[in-house]
């Protein structure tokens, strides 16, 4: 009897110790080339996190995180072979980059491996619709900001819009979206105008849109450093007094330094750090481990998809790919640094908070955060 | 086709090729994984170096625009492929019959090339003229277009966004097969008469086109050929990727294939596969090192980035060592094995049929300055005809002028009934006129044997060229120097290569310029028996410009003097010895044998 008690006591605690494995996590990043300034600085926040949790023992006091990085060179191919590679290596689950192209590559590999995929920071609702169910986003939709934005514009009293879009890439037309949901409150689109990424001179559009009359209430655009400053001076010295809203994508110093030509600007992002906020603690963080403060929200929301990745292990209660998979598929109100993150209902896309953020006297202002109304989101749209 | 090398080069060659890719295949399909993605990828660049090294290192002219044909490769065949419902999802505005096609990888891809051909057509024969750095930024402005084009054409490409769904059916044996195809077409080009003379051109454009080569026409075939080739590598790789966009195939790509060109070698298809092989080695390593590793007493620490620097240092110490890249300008089987050709009867060069060369009235001006002043001269058929002046009197101009190199502002060159002046460069030799030039213009980097084989695949059709060929290196002498490379010889013998090479044309009339120049006596007396030789047996008239006067005294039956591109005297050698105005031209003018 005493025998079989030891024994059995010994193969339970052997049992429980087993449970004590570690969640290997591949990233197939962009460290050089092109799409370097998106990845690394989410890259950055990922590890801060890894660093954090390893330090009290691992995910639940008892999984430690095991990174496993290869550099993509900013490559499709590349992303292909360290994809590939990663699945060699055991990896539970993958980073991918904040790009479409090397993203829906890849995805193929980790669907065929059954191994679920993150993308770092890329926002077009159609990648997880293209990439199958393996792959998630980690930021939120175009839709989802754009709703925000034109339901904010709608609240303000702004009933007539005019939106600046690039059929370039998926990113800059998110003006699109932003039209649909002004139109469903209940506002009327006056007109939209095409641009090129990195064209020179706006000044055909502005003087467009300083002539209308009526004039437009609201100017919506998701055009980034180079076109959005150039944009912006073209529009306000050919007239225009009315609101500029933009995006994430003009979430950066230059925004900041145009000084009173940004006056009044409006755009959303993914998070802001009020008082006592879980944002304000990680740039906390962050400043004590790399000893100067973040620049970028980006390292939070990479924080953040480690933040989703031990949310989904502690659901699972285990580090297995498929199960992993389905955890991060239902899971609800992680709180992460920039806000509560959940992907139960929907396909890839997490609903996460978006800020609104005015520009005023150089400074950022926070407007609020507001939880979009879901029935507004519109579809992802393919084109 | 016809091939120019020795039998015993092709055979080794051509093994050599399929048993590196196949090889390579077989390794990477043995450990598989992501090694064999590794290769796979490798095997999809080497097919598209081939291509571009059939045309920018056959013809000497760096290929920007390549990567615009593999993207045509790459889209058309990836639009025959896409499944039917993905089309219908991600491309709505194509026509109905378009939607609903769908086809295998083989087929689409032969498409692809052919409609990548057509393309390369047009472009090919709007750029053909255009020599050197023009070209060069001529493709560099295909690239750009094309891009512009891929990015606009919205309908068909998704524009910027990802074309993605294509079915993933590029295996390792896949592009093994495919750059096997490219491999094996470059080699058997390079090698092929139009190769050859398409190298001769990269040489000398000029010398080129005095044997018979139509340089721009060689050059339009290689860059058709090699534009269907690099579809083929487009198509491969849309198919291993099964999700692309516009700037897969811009500026980041093109510099990476060429880089691999560059380093290995241009000119030759031993350079293509030694430039891919090395600097994928070099990446593969530096890859794995990149992530950091402990050597038990020191670990070393992660730095990602060394990739791209090491591939740099790479370029540029090969750069620096070795300019013509690793490989540098022969094949491996040119190095290691000595050539044997069939041994055979060199051709008797039949004698030939003449008429009076008559140049009537000729001026030519640069800008301000006459160099060549109503000058009007008769060649008649079978005689020596002696072009001597001072320097700078317009002797080189006037025989320019008389071989098509320039054409004169005014006046007549004829040939019986055969106006000279309306022919192109490269038709002159079929007038059956011949030529060697004051600075020598051999093919340096082409054998004895090939320099004198172009020029008889240019000439007279290509007829009996071996035959011809070896005929005029016994008149010359040059049989035993035959596979040593022109450029390596002495500068008597470079004159009789040059020499050589104009008799295989069979000419009626051979301008020789200044063929003594750097001869001492007996050199020069034993081309003078080498000229007498020819003028005697085969009836050749001869138009030799010289300052060695003992030499025109000695051989010329007749001697025009030429004084500031004008006519001052003709007649026999004793007649213009003793003429005055002979004599005042030369007077004062430095070291000159006096008559």
């Amino acid at each position: 009897m005493n025998r079989l008690l030891i024994v059995t006591t010994a193969l339970g605690l052997a049992a429980g110790a087993a449970q004590a494995d570690e969640l290997k996590l591949g990233l197939a990043t962009a460290q050089t080339g092109g799409l370097a300034p998106y990845d690394s600085p989410v890259v950055a926040g990922i590890r801060i996190a890894v660093d954090e949790i390893n330090a009290a023992g691992g995910i639940g006091g008892a999984t430690p995180i095991v990174l496993i990085e290869r550099d993509v060179r900013s490559d499709t191919a590349q992303t292909v072979i360290a994809a590939q590679e990663l699945v060699d290596a055991g990896a539970e689950a993958i980073v991918l980059p904040c790009d479409a192209d090397p993203a829906i590559a890849a995805a193929s590999i980790v669907s065929a491996a059954e191994i679920p995929a993150i993308s770092t920071c890329a926002s077009s609702p159609t990648l997880p619709l293209i990439g199958g169910d393996y792959v998630f986003a980690n930021f939120p939709g175009d839709n989802v900001q754009a709703t925000v934005s034109a339901s904010w514009a709608f609240d303000q009293g702004m009933r007539r819009a005019f939106i600046l879009y690039s059929p370039d890439s998926q990113y800059t037309t998110m003006p699109r979206y932003f039209a649909d949901v002004m139109t469903a409150l209940g506002g009327e689109v006056l007109g939209e105008a095409t641009y090129n990424i990195g064209q020179p001179d706006f000044s055909v559009v502005a003087t467009q849109i300083a002539a209308m009359i009526p004039a437009p209430d609201v100017v919506m655009t998701s055009a980034y450093e180079p076109d959005f400053p150039t944009f912006l001076r073209s529009l306000r010295a050919a007239g225009y007094k009315g609101q500029v809203i933009g995006s994430d994508g003009i979430d950066s110093p230059t925004t900041f330094g145009l000084g009173e030509l940004a006056e009044g600007v409006v755009f959303t992002t993914a998070g802001h750090p009020t008082e006592g906020s879980p944002l304000e603690a990680f740039n906390a963080l962050y400043a004590a481990k790399i000893g100067s403060a973040s620049e970028t929200v980006f390292n939070a929301v990479g924080y953040d998809l480690v933040k989703v990745l031990e949310a989904a292990v502690l659901a699972a209660g285990s580090t297995e790919p498929q199960a992993l998979r389905d955890a991060i598929a239902n899971l609800e109100n992680v709180q992460g640094a920039t806000s509560l993150i959940t992907y139960k209902g929907t396909d890839g896309m997490p609903i996460r908070q978006v800020s609104i953020i005015r520009i005023t006297g150089g400074a950022r202002e926070l407007i609020g955060q507001p939880a979009p109304d879901t029935a507004l989101i519109p579809a992802p749209r393919m084109q | 086709m016809e091939l120019t090398l020795p039998r015993s080069h092709l055979a080794a060659a051509l093994l050599a090729v399929v048993a590196i890719v196949v090889s390579l295949a077989f390794v990477g399909d043995g450990i598989g994984t992501s090694v064999e993605r590794t290769v796979t990828v490798f095997l999809i660049s080497l097919t598209a170096i081939a291509a571009i090294g059939l045309y920018s290192g056959n013809s000497g002219i760096l290929s920007f625009g390549h990567l615009a044909f593999m993207a045509i490769g790459a889209y058309v065949a990836a639009l025959l492929t896409l499944p039917a419902p993905i089309k219908g999802a991600t491309l709505p505005a194509l026509p109905d019959w378009f939607a609903t096609i769908e086809l295998g990888l083989l087929p689409a891809t032969v498409i692809a090339m052919a409609v990548t051909m057509m393309l390369a057509t047009a472009v090919g024969l709007a750029i053909w003229r255009l020599e050197g750095s023009a070209a060069t930024i001529a493709t560099l402005a295909l690239l750009i277009i094309m891009h512009g084009v891929l990015i606009g054409w919205r309908d068909v490409t998704r524009g910027a966004q990802t074309f993605f769904g294509v079915p993933r059916e590029t295996t390792i044996w896949v592009a093994a097969g495919g750059a096997l195809v490219a491999l094996v077409v470059a080699r058997l080009y390079r090698d092929s008469a139009s190769g050859l003379r398409l190298r001769a051109g990269r040489e000398n454009a000029i010398a080129a086109a005095a044997v018979g080569v139509n340089v721009p026409r060689e050059r339009f075939i290689a860059f058709v050929l090699s534009a269907g080739l690099t579809a083929l590598s487009g198509a491969l790789i849309a198919h291993f990727l099964g999700a692309f966009s516009p700037k897969k195939f811009y500026f980041t790509d093109t510099f990476f294939l060429l880089a691999m060109l560059i380093v290995g070698g241009m000119t030759t298809v031993t350079g293509a596969i030694s430039g891919a092989v090395v600097v994928t080695l070099v990446t593969e390593v530096l890859r794995r090192l990149e992530n950091g590793f402990d050597l038990g007493f020191v670990a070393i620490p992660q730095i990602f980035g060394t990739t791209q620097i090491g591939i740099a240092l790479l370029i540029l110490i090969a750069l620096v060592r070795r300019p013509d890249g690793l490989v540098g300008l022969k094949e491996w089987e040119e190095r290691l094995i000595p050539a044997r050709r069939a041994a055979l009867t060199p051709k008797p060069l039949s004698p030939a049929k003449a008429e009076a060369l008559s140049a009537r009235n000729i001026t030519k001006r640069f800008g301000g300055l006459v160099a060549t002043n109503d000058v009007s001269l008769t060649i008649k058929p079978g005689e020596i005809l002696g072009l001597i002046g001072p320097n700078g009197s317009g002797k080189t101009t006037l025989l320019n002028l008389l071989s098509g190199v320039l054409k004169p502002d005014s006046g007549s060159v004829t040939r019986g009934a055969l106006d000279l002046l309306g022919l192109p460069p490269h038709q002159i030799v079929d007038a059956g006129i011949a030529r060697t030039y004051q600075n020598i213009r051999l093919f340096p980097t082409l054998s004895v044997y090939q320099n004198v084989q172009v020029a008889a695949l240019s000439s007279k059709g290509g007829g009996d060229a071996d035959a011809r060929t070896a005929g005029a290196l016994d008149w010359l002498g040059l049989r035993a120097a035959a596979e040593a490379a022109a450029g390596t010889l002495s500068y008597g013998d470079q004159r009789r290569v040059e020499i050589a090479r104009a008799l295989v044309c069979q000419p009626s009339l051979i301008f020789l310029d200044e063929p003594a120049a750097g001869m001492n006596r007996e050199e020069t007396d034993a081309l003078m028996a080498i000229l007498r030789k020819l003028n005697a047996e085969l009836g050749i008239g001869i138009l030799l410009v010289d300052h060695d006067l003992a030499l025109i005294n000695a051989l010329c039956q007749r001697i025009v003097v030429l004084n500031e591109g004008q006519k001052i005297a003709e007649g026999a050698p004793d007649v213009v010895r003793n003429d005055p105005a002979v004599i005042e031209a030369y007077l004062g003018a430095a070291d000159h044998e006096a008559p």
